[in-house]
Parts: C-alpha cells; sequence; structure tokens
C-alpha cells in the first residue's frame, strides 16, 4: 500500500459556504442593508423558503450552489438551497474539520462560493468602498474564524479587490502578515474585463505575491467562462472539457511576460486534472521553437521550463494523470479532494487515493499528496 | 428586490453540493463496508476500525437526526 497511514493527505482544491453572518458581522453599520446578506425567497408549495444572497439589492440564488439558477422555484426542492438543508462541514470548521477526519484529510485550502472561487462577484459592485470591505470581510473570516479553528489543517486562502492593483498589493501585505498562504487569482482577466496577463497591469500584484511567497491559485471556471459548445449541449461537455480552462491558463501565462518579470511567481492550477499536462507542454514547447521568431515572445527559455519552475496542477481520479507523472514531474502535482462537491470521493477520499496511486511508489505518493503542497504553499509538517 | 433570482452566474454553474441525503446514504455505505472487514481483521485492524465505525456512526445519525 503505497499510501502510508502517516502521510497526511492535503488538498489543495476544497470549497467552504460562506455562514449567513459573514459580512453582516463585519460591515459598517452603514453597508448593512447593501453588503451581502441572506434573504428567503419562496420555493412554491409547502417547501421552506430557498435562502439566496442580496448585495446591493441584487439576488445571487445559491448558497453554496447554483443548481437553482435558471429552474422555477417549484424545482428548487431537490438541493440544499438552505442552511438546514447542507451538510454542517459546509461552513462549520468544526464540523469541517470532523468530516475531514473521517475522510482520512489532513488539510485542506478552501475557495470561496458566494464570492466565487476569484472573489470576482465583487467586481459587481456599484460601490467600490462596500466592495472592498467585503473582500477584506472575507479574508478576516478565513483567517480569524475558518483557519484559526484548526491552523495547521484548514489552509488559508485569500481573495483581492481586482478592480484596484493598488488595493491588491495591501490586501495581499495585510494578510500575509496574519498568515495567509495563497491568493485566489482568475484563471484569465480578460472575460472579467481587466487587462490581460500579457500587459503590465498585474506587474505590481504579482511582485507582492513574489514578496510574500504566496502562490496563485487559478481554479476553474474563474474567467467566467466555462467551455460551452452549443447552446443545448448536455453540461456533460462542460464537465469533460473543463480541463481546457486549465490549458488555456497555461498556455496564456507561458507566452506572457509574467514568468521572465516574476522569477520567484508560484502558480497552481485549481482542479482541471494533469493528464493534459504533457501534451501542452510538448505542443507549446513545438510551437516556440518553430513560431517564436516573429512574434512578441520571450525567446531565451523554453516554455515547459517555466511550466516545471513556476507551476503546479492537482488531481482528485485524473488515472492517467497519474500514470503521465514523470512526464508532468512528479513534484508539479498535488492532491485535492473538492468536498464538499458531489464530485467529492467523501468519505473515501483517502481509500480512493490508495486506490488510485497503488502502483505508484511511496515516495512518489508522500510528495503528490503532503511533500509538495508543503513546499508550494509553505506549511510547515 | 425580485421575488425570482436573476443571476445565473457561477463559477460552477451546476455543479452542486453533497446534500444532507447524498451524505447519509454515502456514510451508510461506509458503515454497512467497515463492518464488512471486522470478521477478517487482526487486533490492531479491528481497534481502528471500531474507531472509524463509532466516528462513522455518530455522523450518520447527526444527519439523519435534524
Amino acid at each position: 500500500m503505497p499510501l502510508q497511514p502517516w502521510m497526511k493527505l492535503l488538498s489543495t482544491d476544497d470549497h467552504l459556504i460562506e455562514p449567513p453572518r459573514l459580512w453582516v458581522d463585519r460591515l459598517p453599520a452603514k453597508y448593512q442593508e447593501a453588503g451581502p446578506r441572506i434573504v428567503e425567497q419562496p420555493r412554491g408549495g409547502d417547501a421552506a423558503p430557498a435562502e439566496v444572497w442580496s448585495y446591493e439589492g441584487r439576488i445571487y440564488p445559491y448558497i453554496g450552489l447554483n443548481a437553482v439558477a435558471g429552474k422555477q422555484p417549484e424545482e428548487f426542492g431537490m438541493e440544499p438551497t438552505r442552511y438546514d438543508e447542507m451538510i454542517p462541514g459546509c461552513y462549520d470548521p468544526k464540523a469541517r474539520l470532523r468530516d475531514m477526519d473521517l475522510d482520512g484529510v489532513w488539510g485542506a485550502l478552501c475557495f470561496p462560493s458566494f464570492p466565487r472561487f476569484a472573489g470576482t462577484v465583487f467586481l459587481d459592485g456599484q460601490d467600490r468602498q462596500l466592495a472592498g470591505l467585503c473582500v477584506k470581510a472575507w479574508n478576516d473570516f478565513v483567517l480569524d474564524e475558518w483557519s484559526a479553528t484548526a491552523p495547521d489543517r484548514l489552509i488559508p486562502l485569500i481573495i483581492l479587490p481586482l478592480w484596484d492593483v493598488r488595493e491588491c498589493v495591501a490586501e495581499i501585505h495585510r494578510t500575509a502578515a496574519k498568515g495567509a498562504k495563497a491568493i485566489s487569482f482568475p484563471e484569465n482577466p480578460v472575460p472579467l474585463g481587466l487587462p490581460s496577463f500579457h500587459t503590465d497591469h498585474w506587474d505590481p500584484v504579482f511582485s507582492a505575491a513574489e514578496e510574500t511567497d504566496l502562490p496563485l491559485c487559478l481554479h476553474f471556471g474563474t474567467s467566467g467562462n466555462a467551455p460551452k459548445t452549443a447552446p443545448e449541449a448536455p453540461f456533460a461537455v462542460t464537465i469533460a472539457l473543463f480541463g481546457c480552462n486549465s490549458m488555456y491558463a497555461t498556455a496564456d501565462l507561458l507566452f506572457s511576460p509574467v514568468f521572465h518579470r516574476h522569477p520567484q511567481l508560484k502558480v497552481g492550477l485549481s482542479e482541471g486534472g494533469i493528464g493534459w499536462i504533457p501534451y501542452l507542454l510538448d505542443r507549446i514547447d513545438f510551437t516556440w521553437e518553430r513560431h517564436r521568431f516573429y512574434q512578441n515572445v520571450n525567446q531565451d527559455g523554453r516554455p515547459s521550463e517555466l511550466f516545471r519552475r513556476h507551476m503546479h496542477g492537482c488531481f482528485i481520479d485524473d488515472e492517467f494523470g497519474v500514470r503521465s507523472r514523470h512526464d508532468i514531474g512528479v513534484d508539479h502535482i498535488t492532491w485535492e479532494c473538492d468536498y464538499p462537491h458531489s464530485d467529492s470521493y467523501w468519505p473515501k477520499s483517502r481509500a480512493y487515493a490508495a486506490e488510485v496511486m497503488a502502483d505508484v511508489p511511496d515516495d512518489e505518493v508522500h510528495r503528490m499528496v503532503e511533500l509538495n503542497t508543503r513546499r508550494l504553499y509553505n506549511l510547515p509538517a | 428586490m425580485s421575488r425570482r433570482p436573476e443571476s445565473e452566474r457561477s463559477d460552477w454553474t451546476d455543479l452542486d453540493l453533497l446534500t444532507r441525503e447524498e451524505a447519509a446514504d454515502r456514510l451508510r455505505e461506509e458503515i454497512t463496508e467497515t463492518e464488512a472487514r471486522l470478521g477478517d481483521a487482526d487486533p490492531a485492524e479491528r481497534e481502528l476500525l471500531e474507531t472509524r465505525l463509532r466516528a462513522l456512526r455518530e455522523a450518520a445519525e447527526e444527519l439523519g437526526s435534524s
């Protein structure tokens, strides 16, 4: 059994659901009405009303999922649209730890839900001062309450006020001083109306990430664009193509000036699997060797070398990726659980990880499930 | 404020959470499988399995009781 009992599983992609009073408890009185708060909406029939977020009067019909979007209220009933319909581990850090124990998982890096995975919901904010306070409130919740419950197990990840680079820099330094370990950042800022990785716009942010040694975590979907081939295509098409978002982000970054200007920057691709990495790196190197001379791309280093200096991916159940680990680079692979989404294997994540890595030598398993994450996210053993 | 949800934007449209019911089902399945392993277990493993069973049963009861 290569996954030994003493190896601690560290997940680089889990999620938390914001408790209903997260912002109410942290925003000044003048923002109580406009700031994010839970309101009830009828679901029809005898069903208890749905609980949804209200932010500046806009309704966001998901507290932990979006399965209600586009449905009639009477169709809401099957999914948890109220806190009391969720498993408490979604929003209660003590319950989360208990669920992690049942799952054989030691540590978890948790992305936001209502703010979207990179906090981009606050780009919708009409009042930028309120939006900035909302970002700080989420980060303070994570640092002071969520992760503080078990600092060695609940790894604090922060979000940024993406509309203001100076504010982003200040927030990185503020939260790093409080113990933040990672920054959630959009996989591609352009669809969000923000400047691309090919501009110098984000340089101060990336410099701050280097100075504080906080990796950027690019969760797929954070650009706001999911792979979709046709309006009538089943969602299975989108699910099957999720890894393509990570491929886009990888190619975009490797052909951008980002890693040349920021030699210490670390980037984690959150969710999206790993099996595609060897093909894409081959393809990117081929493109660079043949086409770099007439394009505005760096001429000095092969993109695959940049990948291995700066980037890492993660997997839940990518058996092909595990078999291809030497082509990827074992030190560039981390493990993820994805609790509390239903595609996680809870409460059998550890057993399933052992099964997927049954043919992998012990030391490589240890690197993928624990040691790489400790190194990349500066987590002491 | 409108009565109906307006926004369909999310980072994981239609990727859902574990429901309480689904979580309870998974726990019951794990309890059954763990109980089945008790018979073949040596004393040390048996102790570990029994500890796990207690935790699984406690979690299943909590989900089932509320």
